[in-house]
């Protein structure tokens, strides 16, 4: 009996084990089949979601902390074609508040997704907060409405809206040309133009990341850290910039010149305190460009406009003549009003000779020949050696997109001829922008050292702030010259009884009257017309260049340029809180103190 | 008198199957309670994970709010719409020649302001989670027996050969 139940059991263990083994086998098998590979990993598709998450983009500040880029917020607004329930109510309802054609949307909400048709179609990547407000107001409104006993009440889903950045000016058309623009409507692979927006477009726009967020709760990891990108702050202040761009629209229209420039720039830092140009583009509709900035036509025409800048670049021929020890503020020169070099007649702005003047004078009275003079005494290897260490045979390296320079002629190219020495030594033949102008004439101001021009001031990266310290970029004068040239141009200014004069304050600075070249030829019917001037001149803390191209209601520089020059520095000395020089001088001698305005 | 010897000493069949029954239940309420430990647990934190998540996105949608207000704020408070209003006052720009300059003692002309703090700042970082709370049992006791004896013992070996081995601090710049 013991026996029989033994071999029963047996048995059934056999068959169990058997049964068991076979399942076992047929799993193992089950699992490691193509299909069962493909299924798996099919479903680690459904285990997460990889998401690209792109970085909140940099702000920009300006040197007061003031907000001149940032981002807002609005809002994708699309239709989750699985969702949709009532396709008409969807569609009236987003094409009354969206604004958008009711047919199309419509369509969009009555098909069917798969099969070829897209599960999410994007109706409008920009929908403001208000609009959005409007939505969710009808959206509560249906969900509370009472309906009658088998009536349906009226819903929008599929109509889905998420929240995105969208990169915002504040301040408009203000000093656009230095900040440049983003195109925020591409969402993805937007990039910045011109201006601090494309000089530090890789590091304001940051590190767009790939993200994996599981679905599977036991897997949940905190979300990866995507750190905004590099927020800027700028060296120029919003007031000085708004009341420069203010000052250079009146310029314009009181001159009719057909467009202008204007940089005030501090000489001892390189930091551009205002950069102001015409026309500015709003860079919150920046699809505006082409139609405002028709080709050639420069973004920022002070750091990407060549003109022939005249009677100002003299101040750098007689700094290369005082440096040199060709000349000294007393040396004499006896203009008869021509001089020939090369075989073409040099002749003064008023075609006539000022007898016997000394270095000042040929600065006060602008007089070509001398200046010309000047430059043949100097001789073609140091004149354009010193044009070098000034910086006009390459870019400023300002970092704002968009530099650009005109070669500078030398001797042995082809283009170059004896004539181009004389010419180039008051200024014409010689194409210059306003940016190298400015840093090269800075250097005078600065006991003859050149800084690099820059507008940015310091960088905010993972919550530190890095400032930017001043860059020498080179000695082209020593600081006896650049004193030296300062008091010449002071005494120049005042004994001409400038336009350019600003009343209680001494002031350095020189007109320019440059001829604008023509197919035909030189042409003094238009001209371009200029004033550079810094001060106060014991202690510059500014340096304004202005730059008015073919003004009509005169054609020098000393009355157009000089009297918005004046005009500016009245109102900049008060933003800048620089006392008048009797106050200033008083208390730097220490008999009085000065703590601010009232 | 040996049989009587060996039947005194056997347990009661009916005995013997108690105490297996027993050991079974014993060893089937132990793993019922480690199962019970490691789905609270387990339930938790993903409970607790799902609302970490749900705070990242609030987060998120709070820091995108904060930086639409400051444009907000930015484009009320913009250079031309304060010109606007100072215009509508009847204020105009001073002229420096009328100014009146004051004596002030000991007046500090205020800086520029700055975005956010130096990066010479040193500030010691903790840790805002220890790892006591984020490590499990296991890592815990792998620290326990196996890491930190070995570092403790290191560092005796270091300071007998008389190298200076100071306490670890995360700085960051």
């Amino acid at each position: 009996m013991r026996t029989t139940n033994w071999n029963r059991f047996f048995i059934i263990c056999v068959l169990a084990s058997v049964i068991a083994g076979v399942a076992g086998i047929q799993l193992i098998r089950i699992q490691n089949i193509e299909g069962a590979k493909q299924i798996l990993a099919d479903s680690e598709a459904y285990q997460g979601i990889n998401r690209m998450i792109y970085p909140e983009r940099g702000s920009i500040y300006d040197s007061d902390g003031r907000l001149l880029a940032g981002n807002e917020v609005v809002y994708e607004v699309g239709l989750d074609l699985q969702a949709i329930q009532q396709p008409e109510t969807v569609a009236s309802v987003a094409s009354s508040v969206l604004g958008l054609d009711y047919s199309r949307v419509l369509g969009y909400a009555q098909m069917t997704p798969g099969n070829g048709n897209p599960y999410f179609i994007v109706l409008d990547g920009f929908v403001s907060k208000d609009k959005i407000a409007q939505l969710e107001s009808i959206k509560e409104d249906y969900a509370n409405r009472s309906t009658k006993r088998g009536e349906g009440r009226p819903n929008l889903l599929g109509l889905v809206w998420t929240a995105n950045n969208k990169r915002s000016y504040p301040e408009g058309t203000l000093a656009s040309n230095m900040l440049g623009f983003y195109s925020f409507l591409d969402r993805t692979d937007g990039i910045g133009y011109f201006g601090v927006e494309e000089a530090y477009d890789d590091l304001m726009a940051g590190e767009p990341k790939q993200v994996y967020s599981a679905i599977d709760p036991n897997l949940l990891t905190s979300l990866e850290e995507v750190p905004p990108g590099v927020t800027v702050q700028l060296t120029f202040n919003r007031e000085i910039q708004a009341m420069t761009e203010k000052k250079l629209d009146e310029a314009i229209e009181w001159s009719g010149a057909e467009n202008g420039t204007i940089i005030v720039y501090n000489p001892e830092t390189g930091e551009i305190i205002a950069m102001a140009t015409a026309p500015r583009l709003d860079p919150n509709e920046y699809w505006n460009y082409s139609e405002l900035f028709p080709n050639p036509k420069p973004f920022n025409s002070a750091i990407s406009s060549t003109y022939e800048p005249g009677s100002v670049f003299k101040v750098l021929t007689m700094a290369a003549g005082l440096d040199s020890g060709v000349v000294t503020a007393t040396t004499t020169f006896n203009d008869t009003g021509s001089l020939n070099v090369g075989g073409a007649t040099i002749y003064n702005w008023n075609m006539g000779g000022w007898g016997e003047v000394d270095m000042t004078g040929c600065m006060q009275h602008s007089l070509n020949v001398c200046l010309a003079w000047l430059g043949m005494e100097l001789g073609p290897d140091r004149f354009y050696s010193y044009m070098k260490s000034f910086g006009f045979d390459r870019n400023t390296g300002i970092d704002l997109g968009g530099e650009s320079h005109w070669p500078l002629k030398l001797p042995g190219d082809g283009l170059w001829y004896e004539v181009d020495l004389a010419t180039n030594s008051f200024g014409q033949g010689i194409s210059v922008t306003p940016i190298q102008m400015v840093t090269a004439i800075g250097a005078i101001a600065n006991d003859g050292k050149m800084m690099a021009p820059h507008v940015v001031k310091a960088m905010v990266i993972d919550g530190k702030q890095y400032n930017i310290d001043p860059v020498v970029v080179g000695t082209p004068v020593s600081a006896e010259t650049a004193h030296t040239l300062t008091t010449m141009l002071v005494n120049s200014l005042e004994n001409e009884a400038s336009n350019a004069l600003v009343e209680g304050y001494s002031l350095a600075g020189k007109t320019g009257t440059g001829e604008i070249a023509t197919p035909l030829g030189y042409t003094n019917s238009s001209t371009n017309t200029s004033f550079v001037g810094w001060g106060p001149a014991d202690d510059p803390e500014f340096l304004v260049y202005v730059w008015l191209e073919k003004p009509e209601i005169s054609i020098w520089g000393s009355e157009v340029a000089a009297p918005v020059f004046s005009d500016l520095v009245s109102d900049l000395v008060v933003l800048m809180n620089i006392p008048p020089d009797s106050i200033r001088l008083a208390d730097k001698l220490g008999t009085s103190s000065i703590a601010g305005t009232e | 008198m040996k049989k009587n010897l060996v039947q005194a000493y056997k347990q009661a069949p009916w005995r013997t199957q108690i105490q297996w029954i027993g050991i079974f239940l014993l060893v089937l309420v132990g793993v019922a309670v480690v199962a019970g430990v490691y789905l609270m647990i387990s339930g938790r934190a993903a409970a607790t994970g799902r609302r970490i998540q749900s705070l990242e996105a609030e987060i998120s949608a709070l820091e995108m709010e904060i930086n639409d207000l400051k444009t907000q704020y930015a484009q009320v408070s913009s250079a031309k719409s304060l010109s606007e209003r100072a215009e509508a006052l009847n204020m105009t720009l001073l002229d420096p020649l009328k100014a009146m300059y004051i004596e002030v003692p000991g007046y500090v002309p205020p800086s520029q302001p700055a975005l956010a703090p130096p990066p010479t700042v040193e500030d010691i970082s903790t840790p805002v989670l220890l790892p006591e709370f984020t490590a499990s049992l296991w890592d815990w006791l792998r620290l326990q027996v196996f890491i930190e004896p070995n570092l403790s013992t290191e560092s005796t070996e270091s300071n007998d050969t008389g190298l200076i081995s100071p306490a670890p601090t995360e700085v960051t710049p």
